[in-house]
Formats: structure tokens, sequence, C-alpha cells
């Protein structure tokens, strides 16, 4: 089975993980719908994540704390997205009510 | 330690009791459990205010009896004990006012403010980078489910609250990735003697602190700041603007005095004082030409917060105990000046039926009490002796003043004076316009009057304890 060297699939996820936030920061700043800005934020979470993991398999038994951290954390972007989209569902209808036009 | 635990677990519990009695409790039944829990954990701070003293030391506890290195310690320091002392009051002050007031507030309003109060007591004891990510997740979600509490119009705010505020965690929480990646800890105290000056090192502090920057809404990362809290019911508004933002601040100073090396604090301390210098300027200009009253009080917080931070940057460049002093002292201050000044504005707008600044003519006739608190109140952010907030700027000023060369310093202090008593006295200019009296639509509400007065008289008062306060906070040190 032909695989990249472990350090170097590391430093390549690595970099997809920073390149991944920074997209999605770019989207977060020029995008104006509610429900894009929020997939944006959580494709900044996904960024973020996988930089996480791949800082984990550095060493040949994955560090157990970090894949912790990861956990709770997208245990809290999951709540929060659900949290934001309610909002934002309640907001549209709220401004299709008062005849406002939307956004 | 105990004690600074009962201050944390007794809001928590009762916010969980809140919420799974819900509708079942009565309105008042559900204000009093609040009110009383609060009273309690302001007792139980108040003991481990003692305590630390007595201890002459900072305390910590490894939660769950894991050895350190493994466990999630918490650290009470005097500093720590002193802020959930002074987070207790403002929450019994506001749910005093919420509760006794006749504008009333929407009943989920105390388990959430009881949730609140558990998250920033918990943001306080934290010694764990990671811990602080939690608190700081746990305090942006309560203060944005607050902000919906006002009802359909403020949906939108709240969730472009709930979007930044989550964008703002996700810049800390990459940082905290990277620190852990090149040191392999999280415990603030292991970490701080560990750090290096090295490229990793830089990025990481450079994310959280833009994290925490956009979270505390210092300039130039405040612009969701006025509509949130101008958005958000009068009590909330209070909560958010004397409390919350003061959170991401303490992490940053945690960051930055303790984790960061010290070559490296040196480096960003003029950055920070001359965002602050900006922010005390550029906020009070954007008070004084505010339209609405509300609003102009938002941008009153936009332009204190820039004390705190001129302070934080010359503290980290000086490395001067005093400005530890003046930081403090400028966020207790705050507090309680912008809680009244909060409440006194949701009050004459209420009784007055008008949302502008220009609704206020007349006021010292139709609501005399309101717009005392709100002047009082006023005078501490300017800095009139002997308030809280002459105080703060007191301890600021004085290092600055004994030296020529920290001169620039001191114009720009000045200079921000110079600005909030511009916007402080057009308000009171304007209500005292009795030629051409815009009348109330209703009887102004007396005790909610009162209550909006209370802290703004305890911001005076802090004056009489001031060298209490600045004993405790020089002796504490971290």
């Amino acid at each position: 089975m032909n695989t990249l060297p472990l350090v170097t699939a590391i430093e390549l996820y690595l970099t997809l993980g920073i390149a991944v936030f920074l997209l999605s920061l770019h989207g977060l700043m020029t995008l104006h719908d509610p429900i894009r800005r929020l997939i944006a934020v959580n494709l900044m979470g996904a960024g973020t994540f996988l930089v996480m993991v791949s800082l984990a398999r550095r060493s040949e038994v994955p560090d157990p704390v970090l894949h912790a951290l990861v956990v709770t954390g997208l245990v809290v972007a999951i709540s929060a997205t659900a949290f934001a989209l309610r909002l934002i569902i309640a907001a549209t209808k709220a401004d299709r009510r008062g005849g406002k036009p939307e956004p | 330690m105990n004690l600074a635990l009962l201050s944390l677990a007794i809001p928590l519990f009762s916010g969980l009791l809140l919420l799974l009695g819900g509708r079942a409790l009565r309105t008042r039944t559900t204000g009093f459990i609040a009110i009383a829990s609060t009273l309690a954990s302001l007792i139980a701070a108040w003991l481990a205010l003692q305590e630390v003293a007595a201890a002459g030391t900072t305390l910590l506890l490894n939660l769950g009896g894991w050895e350190t290195g493994l466990a999630i310690r918490l650290r009470l320091s005097s500093l720590s004990a002193l802020l959930l002392l002074f987070t207790a009051l403002m929450h019994l002050l506001i749910g005093l006012y919420a509760g006794l007031s006749r504008a009333g507030i929407n009943r989920d309003f105390w388990a959430l403010s009881c949730f609140l109060h558990g998250s920033l007591a918990a943001l306080w004891l934290s010694a764990d980078l990671f811990n602080l990510y939690i608190t700081l997740e746990l305090l942006g979600l309560t203060a944005v489910a607050m902000v919906a509490l006002s009802g359909s119009k403020a949906y939108r705010p709240a969730a472009n609250y709930l979007i930044l505020s989550l964008a703002a965690s996700l810049f800390y929480l990459l940082g905290v990735a990277l620190l852990y990646g090149r040191y392999g800890e999280l415990d603030v105290l292991l970490l701080a003697p560990r750090t290096e000056a090295d490229v990793i090192t830089r990025l990481a502090l450079l994310l959280m602190t833009t994290g925490l920057m956009l979270k505390a809404a210092l300039w130039p990362l405040h612009l969701w700041l006025p509509p949130a809290h101008a958005s958000a019911p009068t009590a909330v508004s209070a909560l958010l603007s004397g409390l919350v933002v003061k959170g991401p601040l303490f992490i940053l100073w945690v960051l930055w005095s303790e984790v960061a090396p010290p070559t490296l604090a040196q480096q960003i301390g003029p950055v920070l004082a001359i965002a602050g210098m900006i922010a005390l300027t550029a906020g009070g200009l954007s008070a004084m030409r505010s339209p609405h009253i509300k609003t102009l009080v938002a941008y009153s917080t936009v332009a204190q917060l820039g004390y705190a931070l001129m302070a934080l940057g010359l503290l980290l460049t000086w490395q001067l105990p005093q400005m530890h002093i003046a930081l403090w002292l400028f966020v207790i201050a705050h507090g309680l000046a912008k809680a009244s000044l909060f409440l006194a504005a949701g009050e004459m707008q209420a009784s007055l039926g008008t949302r502008r600044v220009d609704g206020l003519r007349g006021a010292t006739q139709t609501v005399p009490v309101a717009m005392f608190a709100f002047a009082v109140a006023g005078g501490s952010l300017i800095g009139l002796p002997p308030s809280g907030g002459f105080l703060a700027k007191w301890v600021l000023l004085e290092p600055l003043l004994s030296q020529p060369q920290n001169w620039p310093w001191a114009i720009g202090v000045l200079l921000g004076t110079l600005v909030s008593a511009a916007y402080i006295f057009r308000v009171v200019a304007l209500s005292f316009d009795r030629a051409r009296i815009n009348p109330p639509d209703i009887n102004p509400d007396r005790v909610g009057h009162w209550l909006a007065l209370l802290p703004a008289l305890m911001v005076w008062g802090m004056a009489l304890s001031g060298e209490w306060l600045i004993q405790l906070l020089a002796g504490g040190g971290v």
C-alpha cells in the first residue's frame, strides 16, 4: 500500500485545517445571508478541529487530551448551531410578519 | 476554596431548578428563588474573600482529585474572590430592580441570569485555558439568549451577536490548540514558566487576542456591541455592559500577564494601550452623536473599556503593579456605574415614552430620581471625585504624570475624560431645559427609579473603601 509518511501527512492536514479556517473566515466577513454566515462559522470550527486532530496524531499513540477537547468542542458547536438556527428562523418569520423586506 | 465553589454552585443549581421547575413555579416565586440564591452566593463570596485574605496566598484546587497536570485546576486569588463578590453584587442589584420595578421582566430572565452568574463565577476561578474556553462559550450563549428575551425585534441582533461570538470563540480555541500542540500543557500555572517567544506562540497569542478583543468589544472590534446591548431588555443591558464584557477582558489579562513570555508582553503592551486611547475618543464621539438614549449608553461602554484596555497595555509595557490596581478598579467602578446608567435610561424611556435623547427635555422635573441616577453614574464615568471612577483614574494617572516622558499617555486619558464629560453633560443639559418639557406618558415608577439610583450610590461609596480595595488588589498580585 502506498501511503504518505506520517510526518508529511500531518503537515498536510495541519495546512488544510488552517486553510479551511481562513477560507471560512473570509466567507464570514463577506457573506450577508445569516444561514450562510452560520455555515461559515461551522466550517471555521471544522478547520480548528482538523488542526487539533492532526496535532494529536504526532505521537505513535494519539494524544487523548486533544481528542477529548475536540469532542467537547463538537458538543458546544452543535448546541450553538441549533440555537443560532432557531434564532435566525424566528428573526426571519418576525421580519415577514412585520412586512419588512428580507435582507 | 469550598466557599468560592459554593458561590459558583448556588446560582448554577438554582438556575437548573428554575429551568426544571419552569411553568410550575409562579413568576413571583421564581424571582424570589433567584434573588435569594444571589444573596447566598454574595455571602459565600464575601467569606471566600476573607478566607483568601487570611491565607495570604492563592488557593488551588485540582478538580476530581486528579494529580497536577492531568486535573482541571481552579484557582482562588484575592482578585478572583473580589470579582466573585462584584458579580454577585451586580446580580443582586439588577435582580432587585427586575423583580420590584413596575417594568417587570420576562420570567425566563431569572433562570438565565442564574446561569450567567454561574458561568462568570466559573470564569473567574478557572486556571486552565480550555476550561476558560468553555466558560467563554457558556457566557456567550447565555448572553445571546438574554438579548432575545426582549422579543421579535431583538432576534436579528441576537443572531448576529451569536454568530460573531462563536467565531471569536473559535479564534480563541485555535490559539489554545496551537499552544497545546507546542507545549503540551493547558494549565495556566504550568504553562507560564515554559512559554518562549517563538513563531507558534506568537501566532497562538495573536489568534487568542483577536478572539478575546472581539468578545470584549475592544476597539476596533466593537461594532457589534451597541445594537446587541441597546436592543436587550433594560435589566439585561445592564448585566451585559456591566459584567459580561469583563469576562473576556479577564482572560486577556491572564493570557498576557501570566502565560505570554514577558518580552512578547512588552511588545504588545503599547499596541493595546494605543487601541485603548483610540477607543476612549472614538467611542465617546459616537456616544455624543447618538440620537437614542440606550445607544448612547452602549457606546459609552465602548469608550470606558478603553480605560481598562489602556491600563492593561501600560501594565504589560512597564510591568507596574499600580496599573494592575487601576485596571480592576476601572472594571468594578464601570460595572456599577453602567448598571445605574442603563437602568435609569430604561426607566426614563418607559416614563417619557421616547427612545430619543431629545425626549429628555425637562427630565430633571418630570423624572427627577432617574435623571439624578443618570447624572451621578455619569459623574463616575467622567471621573469626578470622590467616585469610584475618580479613584481608578487617579491610580492610572499618578505614574503617568510623575514622569514627563509619559505625558502623551496622560493627554490621552484627559482627552477621554473630556469626551466622556461631553456626552454626559449633553444629556444633563437637555434635562434642565424646563422651557420645552417633554411630559411623561405615565406616572413615574418610584421604586424602579430609586433602584436605578442604588448602584450609582455604591460607586460613589467605593471611594470610602478605596484604601481597602487598593490594598487588596496590591497584595493579591496575580
